[in-house]
Protein backbone atom coordinates (compact mmCIF):
# COMPACT_ATOMS: atom_id res chain seq x y z
CA UNK A 1 0.00 0.00 0.00
CA UNK A 2 1.59 3.73 -1.13
CA UNK A 3 2.28 5.59 1.64
CA UNK A 4 -0.06 8.52 0.63
CA UNK A 5 0.78 10.78 3.35
CA UNK A 6 3.83 10.91 2.03
CA UNK A 7 3.35 11.28 -1.64
CA UNK A 8 0.89 14.22 -0.42
CA UNK A 9 3.34 15.97 1.91
CA UNK A 10 6.10 15.79 -0.76
CA UNK A 11 3.89 17.24 -3.48
CA UNK A 12 1.73 19.66 -2.22
CA UNK A 13 4.47 21.35 0.65
CA UNK A 14 4.34 24.88 -1.07
CA UNK A 15 3.64 28.01 0.71
CA UNK A 16 2.34 26.79 4.06
CA UNK A 17 -0.76 25.60 1.93
CA UNK A 18 -0.75 22.17 3.03
CA UNK A 19 -0.83 21.68 6.82
CA UNK A 20 -0.13 18.61 8.50
CA UNK A 21 -3.95 17.61 9.13
CA UNK A 22 -4.58 18.68 5.33
CA UNK A 23 -2.21 16.79 4.21
CA UNK A 24 -3.31 13.14 6.75
CA UNK A 25 -6.87 14.55 5.23
CA UNK A 26 -5.89 14.78 1.41
CA UNK A 27 -4.23 11.15 1.81
CA UNK A 28 -7.55 9.64 3.39
CA UNK A 29 -9.18 10.65 -0.15
CA UNK A 30 -6.33 9.40 -2.11
CA UNK A 31 -6.65 6.37 0.02
CA UNK A 32 -9.82 6.21 -0.49
CA UNK A 33 -10.03 6.71 -4.27
CA UNK A 34 -7.12 3.80 -4.43
CA UNK A 35 -8.85 0.99 -2.63
CA UNK A 36 -12.27 1.91 -4.77
CA UNK A 37 -9.90 1.42 -7.84
CA UNK A 38 -8.51 -1.79 -6.42
CA UNK A 39 -12.23 -2.83 -6.16
CA UNK A 40 -13.44 -2.27 -9.26
CA UNK A 41 -10.54 -4.89 -10.52
CA UNK A 42 -7.60 -2.62 -11.49
CA UNK A 43 -4.22 -3.97 -11.10
CA UNK A 44 -2.33 -2.14 -8.31
CA UNK A 45 0.30 -0.45 -10.48
CA UNK A 46 -2.88 1.72 -12.99
CA UNK A 47 -4.94 2.23 -9.37
CA UNK A 48 -1.74 3.78 -8.19
CA UNK A 49 -1.41 6.02 -11.07
CA UNK A 50 -4.83 6.42 -11.65
CA UNK A 51 -5.36 7.67 -8.07
CA UNK A 52 -2.21 9.99 -8.55
CA UNK A 53 -3.91 12.02 -11.31
CA UNK A 54 -6.55 13.02 -9.49
CA UNK A 55 -3.02 15.67 -8.07
CA UNK A 56 -1.18 15.81 -10.99
CA UNK A 57 -3.78 16.60 -13.55
CA UNK A 58 -4.11 19.97 -13.29
CA UNK A 59 -0.44 20.62 -11.62
CA UNK A 60 0.48 21.28 -8.34
CA UNK A 61 0.91 24.90 -8.57
CA UNK A 62 -2.83 24.70 -9.75
CA UNK A 63 -4.11 23.41 -6.76
CA UNK A 64 -2.07 25.72 -4.53
CA UNK A 65 -3.23 28.60 -6.20
CA UNK A 66 -6.87 27.65 -5.92
CA UNK A 67 -6.34 27.30 -2.33
CA UNK A 68 -4.29 30.55 -2.20
CA UNK A 69 -7.29 32.45 -4.43
CA UNK A 70 -9.47 30.85 -2.09
CA UNK A 71 -7.80 32.51 1.01
CA UNK A 72 -7.30 35.79 -0.64
CA UNK A 73 -11.08 36.27 -1.38
CA UNK A 74 -12.89 35.66 1.31
CA UNK A 75 -14.14 38.40 3.35
CA UNK A 76 -11.77 40.36 0.59
CA UNK A 77 -13.17 44.35 1.43
CA UNK A 78 -12.20 43.97 5.36
CA UNK A 79 -8.87 42.03 5.22
CA UNK A 80 -7.52 43.00 2.21
CA UNK A 81 -9.32 46.23 0.27
CA UNK A 82 -9.31 48.24 3.06
CA UNK A 83 -6.54 48.03 4.65
CA UNK A 84 -4.74 47.80 1.19
CA UNK A 85 -6.97 51.42 0.72
CA UNK A 86 -5.34 52.74 4.11
CA UNK A 87 -1.91 52.21 3.22
CA UNK A 88 -2.44 53.15 0.02
CA UNK A 89 -4.06 57.20 1.26
CA UNK A 90 -1.30 57.12 3.98
CA UNK A 91 1.49 56.53 1.53
CA UNK A 92 0.31 59.23 -0.72
CA UNK A 93 -0.57 61.59 1.87
CA UNK A 94 3.59 61.26 3.00
CA UNK A 95 4.00 62.11 -0.27
CA UNK A 96 1.91 65.11 -0.35
CA UNK A 97 3.35 66.49 2.78
CA UNK A 98 6.93 66.25 1.79
CA UNK A 99 5.92 67.78 -1.45
CA UNK A 100 4.61 70.58 1.25
CA UNK A 101 7.55 70.79 2.64
CA UNK A 102 9.94 71.42 -0.90
CA UNK A 103 11.72 67.84 -0.11
CA UNK A 104 11.75 66.77 -3.55
CA UNK A 105 12.56 63.24 -4.86
CA UNK A 106 16.49 62.87 -6.30
CA UNK A 107 16.74 63.10 -10.15
CA UNK A 108 18.83 61.04 -11.67
CA UNK A 109 20.03 61.66 -15.25
CA UNK A 110 20.39 58.98 -17.81
CA UNK A 111 21.01 58.67 -21.42
CA UNK A 112 18.35 59.78 -24.24
CA UNK A 113 17.05 62.33 -22.26
CA UNK A 114 15.76 59.68 -19.82
CA UNK A 115 15.98 60.23 -15.73
CA UNK A 116 15.12 58.69 -12.96
CA UNK A 117 13.06 60.34 -9.72
CA UNK A 118 14.04 59.10 -6.66
CA UNK A 119 11.72 59.34 -3.79
CA UNK A 120 13.95 58.77 -1.03
CA UNK A 121 12.48 60.69 1.47
CA UNK A 122 8.96 59.12 0.50
CA UNK A 123 10.46 55.87 -0.09
CA UNK A 124 12.27 55.87 3.93
CA UNK A 125 8.52 56.38 5.38
CA UNK A 126 6.76 53.74 3.04
CA UNK A 127 7.41 50.61 5.77
CA UNK A 128 5.19 52.63 8.09
CA UNK A 129 2.57 52.43 5.70
CA UNK A 130 3.05 48.44 4.55
CA UNK A 131 3.33 48.41 8.68
CA UNK A 132 -0.04 49.74 8.86
CA UNK A 133 -1.75 47.82 6.18
CA UNK A 134 -0.57 44.62 7.21
CA UNK A 135 -1.66 45.25 11.25
CA UNK A 136 -4.90 46.71 9.99
CA UNK A 137 -5.58 43.44 7.59
CA UNK A 138 -4.06 41.50 10.79
CA UNK A 139 -6.69 42.75 13.32
CA UNK A 140 -9.51 41.89 10.90
CA UNK A 141 -8.15 38.45 10.77
CA UNK A 142 -6.38 38.51 7.17
CA UNK A 143 -4.19 35.58 6.57
CA UNK A 144 -0.24 36.29 6.32
CA UNK A 145 -1.32 36.23 2.23
CA UNK A 146 -4.21 39.05 2.46
CA UNK A 147 -1.48 40.92 5.22
CA UNK A 148 0.94 41.01 2.12
CA UNK A 149 -1.39 42.11 -0.27
CA UNK A 150 -2.87 44.53 1.52
CA UNK A 151 0.67 46.37 1.94
CA UNK A 152 1.26 46.00 -0.93
CA UNK A 153 -1.63 47.92 -2.33
CA UNK A 154 0.21 51.24 -3.09
CA UNK A 155 2.90 48.95 -5.58
CA UNK A 156 0.26 47.16 -7.45
CA UNK A 157 -2.21 50.33 -7.61
CA UNK A 158 0.94 52.54 -8.81
CA UNK A 159 2.31 50.19 -11.40
CA UNK A 160 -1.13 49.57 -12.99
CA UNK A 161 -2.06 53.51 -13.35
CA UNK A 162 1.90 53.72 -15.23
CA UNK A 163 0.68 50.42 -17.40
CA UNK A 164 -2.43 52.05 -18.11
CA UNK A 165 -1.14 55.38 -19.24
CA UNK A 166 1.45 53.40 -21.33
CA UNK A 167 -1.47 51.49 -23.13
CA UNK A 168 -3.59 54.55 -23.55
CA UNK A 169 -0.85 56.70 -24.41
CA UNK A 170 -0.16 53.66 -27.05
CA UNK A 171 -3.79 54.08 -28.48
CA UNK A 172 -4.23 57.54 -28.83
CA UNK A 173 -0.78 57.05 -30.90
CA UNK A 174 -2.16 54.82 -33.25
CA UNK A 175 -5.10 57.10 -33.83
CA UNK A 176 -3.59 60.39 -33.85
CA UNK A 177 -1.01 61.26 -36.50
CA UNK A 178 1.92 63.01 -34.83
CA UNK A 179 1.30 62.27 -31.26
CA UNK A 180 4.47 62.36 -30.29
CA UNK A 181 4.73 58.90 -29.37
CA UNK A 182 8.36 57.65 -29.36
CA UNK A 183 9.04 53.40 -28.62
CA UNK A 184 12.58 54.66 -27.93
CA UNK A 185 11.63 56.45 -24.53
CA UNK A 186 7.82 55.31 -23.98
CA UNK A 187 9.42 51.76 -22.90
CA UNK A 188 12.09 52.44 -21.36
CA UNK A 189 10.53 55.25 -19.61
CA UNK A 190 7.74 52.27 -18.10
CA UNK A 191 10.76 50.52 -17.19
CA UNK A 192 12.08 52.90 -15.37
CA UNK A 193 8.75 54.16 -14.07
CA UNK A 194 7.57 50.38 -12.93
CA UNK A 195 11.22 50.59 -11.19
CA UNK A 196 10.72 53.26 -8.98
CA UNK A 197 6.87 53.15 -8.04
CA UNK A 198 6.43 49.56 -8.14
CA UNK A 199 9.30 47.48 -7.71
CA UNK A 200 11.41 49.96 -5.08
CA UNK A 201 8.04 51.15 -3.22
CA UNK A 202 6.98 46.94 -2.70
CA UNK A 203 10.45 46.76 -0.65
CA UNK A 204 9.82 49.05 1.70
CA UNK A 205 6.40 48.63 2.27
CA UNK A 206 6.97 44.55 2.46
CA UNK A 207 10.03 45.28 5.04
CA UNK A 208 7.29 47.28 6.72
CA UNK A 209 4.83 44.41 6.39
CA UNK A 210 7.52 41.82 8.03
CA UNK A 211 8.26 44.58 11.02
CA UNK A 212 4.49 44.61 11.42
CA UNK A 213 4.10 40.77 11.15
CA UNK A 214 6.84 40.44 14.21
CA UNK A 215 5.64 42.79 16.38
CA UNK A 216 1.92 41.12 15.91
CA UNK A 217 2.96 38.11 16.68
CA UNK A 218 5.46 39.42 19.83
CA UNK A 219 1.48 40.96 20.88
CA UNK A 220 0.13 37.79 20.63
CA UNK A 221 2.44 36.01 22.57
CA UNK A 222 2.28 38.93 25.70
CA UNK A 223 -1.40 38.62 25.06
CA UNK A 224 -1.20 34.57 25.60
CA UNK A 225 1.16 35.34 28.72
CA UNK A 226 -1.00 37.31 30.62
CA UNK B 1 -22.77 12.01 -21.30
CA UNK B 2 -23.28 15.87 -21.64
CA UNK B 3 -20.42 17.52 -20.18
CA UNK B 4 -21.94 20.86 -17.82
CA UNK B 5 -19.32 23.97 -17.91
CA UNK B 6 -16.89 24.29 -15.02
CA UNK B 7 -19.52 27.87 -14.81
CA UNK B 8 -22.52 25.81 -13.99
CA UNK B 9 -20.79 23.40 -11.83
CA UNK B 10 -18.95 25.82 -9.65
CA UNK B 11 -22.33 27.64 -9.01
CA UNK B 12 -24.17 24.65 -8.05
CA UNK B 13 -21.26 23.02 -6.19
CA UNK B 14 -22.28 24.69 -2.82
CA UNK B 15 -25.71 23.03 -3.65
CA UNK B 16 -25.00 19.84 -3.76
CA UNK B 17 -22.34 19.29 -1.62
CA UNK B 18 -24.98 21.68 1.20
CA UNK B 19 -27.53 19.41 0.51
CA UNK B 20 -25.67 16.25 1.22
CA UNK B 21 -24.08 17.30 4.19
CA UNK B 22 -28.04 18.03 5.15
CA UNK B 23 -28.71 14.57 5.00
CA UNK B 24 -25.54 13.49 7.23
CA UNK B 25 -21.77 13.97 8.23
CA UNK B 26 -19.28 12.48 5.17
CA UNK B 27 -15.90 13.26 4.90
CA UNK B 28 -14.27 14.61 1.39
CA UNK B 29 -14.05 11.22 -0.79
CA UNK B 30 -17.39 10.55 0.33
CA UNK B 31 -19.07 13.82 -0.85
CA UNK B 32 -16.88 13.57 -4.24
CA UNK B 33 -18.20 9.94 -4.65
CA UNK B 34 -21.90 10.57 -3.72
CA UNK B 35 -22.33 13.30 -5.81
CA UNK B 36 -20.83 11.24 -8.96
CA UNK B 37 -23.27 8.83 -8.45
CA UNK B 38 -26.24 10.55 -7.80
CA UNK B 39 -25.70 12.63 -10.87
CA UNK B 40 -24.83 9.77 -12.97
CA UNK B 41 -21.20 11.42 -13.84
CA UNK B 42 -22.38 14.66 -14.79
CA UNK B 43 -21.45 16.65 -11.52
CA UNK B 44 -17.76 15.59 -11.04
CA UNK B 45 -15.80 17.70 -7.94
CA UNK B 46 -11.90 16.99 -7.90
CA UNK B 47 -9.68 17.43 -5.35
CA UNK B 48 -8.82 21.11 -6.20
CA UNK B 49 -12.16 21.72 -5.90
CA UNK B 50 -13.93 20.08 -3.15
CA UNK B 51 -11.19 21.09 -0.64
CA UNK B 52 -10.88 24.57 -1.10
CA UNK B 53 -14.80 24.81 -0.99
CA UNK B 54 -15.04 23.18 2.10
CA UNK B 55 -12.26 25.15 3.83
CA UNK B 56 -14.10 27.74 3.16
CA UNK B 57 -17.70 26.70 4.63
CA UNK B 58 -15.70 25.74 7.74
CA UNK B 59 -14.24 29.09 7.65
CA UNK B 60 -17.52 30.87 7.01
CA UNK B 61 -19.30 28.55 9.96
CA UNK B 62 -21.64 26.81 7.38
CA UNK B 63 -19.55 23.08 8.45
CA UNK B 64 -18.04 21.80 10.86
CA UNK B 65 -15.22 19.45 10.24
CA UNK B 66 -14.58 16.64 12.93
CA UNK B 67 -11.66 13.99 13.13
CA UNK B 68 -13.43 10.78 13.08
CA UNK B 69 -11.71 6.65 13.45
CA UNK B 70 -13.28 5.01 11.23
CA UNK B 71 -14.55 1.01 11.70
CA UNK B 72 -11.04 -0.01 10.17
CA UNK B 73 -8.78 2.05 11.99
CA UNK B 74 -8.76 4.91 9.77
CA UNK B 75 -9.10 8.40 10.47
CA UNK B 76 -11.01 10.72 8.23
CA UNK B 77 -12.12 13.95 8.35
CA UNK B 78 -15.97 14.51 8.64
CA UNK B 79 -18.36 17.25 7.35
CA UNK B 80 -21.26 18.22 9.25
CA UNK B 81 -23.75 21.24 8.36
CA UNK B 82 -24.09 23.73 11.35
CA UNK B 83 -27.19 25.42 12.65
CA UNK B 84 -25.67 28.45 10.27
CA UNK B 85 -24.96 26.16 7.10
CA UNK B 86 -28.47 25.12 7.28
CA UNK B 87 -29.92 28.50 7.49
CA UNK B 88 -27.54 29.23 4.27
CA UNK B 89 -29.19 25.89 2.46
CA UNK B 90 -32.59 27.05 2.43
CA UNK B 91 -32.38 30.45 0.34
CA UNK B 92 -29.89 28.59 -1.51
CA UNK B 93 -32.48 26.15 -2.53
CA UNK B 94 -34.94 28.28 -3.17
CA UNK B 95 -32.62 30.41 -5.11
CA UNK B 96 -31.74 27.64 -7.49
CA UNK B 97 -35.37 26.62 -7.76
CA UNK B 98 -36.36 29.55 -8.99
CA UNK B 99 -33.76 29.62 -11.41
CA UNK B 100 -34.84 26.35 -12.99
CA UNK B 101 -38.39 27.49 -13.49
CA UNK B 102 -36.99 30.54 -14.88
CA UNK B 103 -34.83 28.84 -17.09
CA UNK B 104 -38.08 25.97 -17.88
CA UNK B 105 -40.22 28.38 -18.56
CA UNK B 106 -38.19 30.11 -21.73
CA UNK B 107 -36.68 27.09 -23.14
CA UNK B 108 -39.43 24.94 -22.20
CA UNK B 109 -37.24 22.01 -20.92
CA UNK B 110 -38.76 19.74 -18.83
CA UNK B 111 -37.88 17.63 -15.53
CA UNK B 112 -36.78 14.33 -16.37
Amino acid sequence: MPDWKQIVGKRLRVLGVCSPEFTEELAGHLEDSYEALLCQGLPAEAAFHRTMRQIEVHGKSWFVLRFLKEDLMTDFTRKVALPGLLTFASAMVIAWALDIAHIQPKTIFLTNGLFLSLPIAWLCLLPFCGAAGALVSRRNGGSWLQRIVASLFPSSIMGLVLLLIFVAGFAISRFVPDSGWNWALAAPGLALGLLTFTVLTAIPLLLGAGAAERVGKASSRTACNI
Amino acid sequence: MPSVSSQIKRGSAELAVLTLLAEHPLHGYEIAKQIESQTGGVLRFDMASLYPMLYRFERKNWVKAEWQTLLNGRRRRCYRLTASGRKQLAPLRAEWRAFFQALQSVTGFQNA
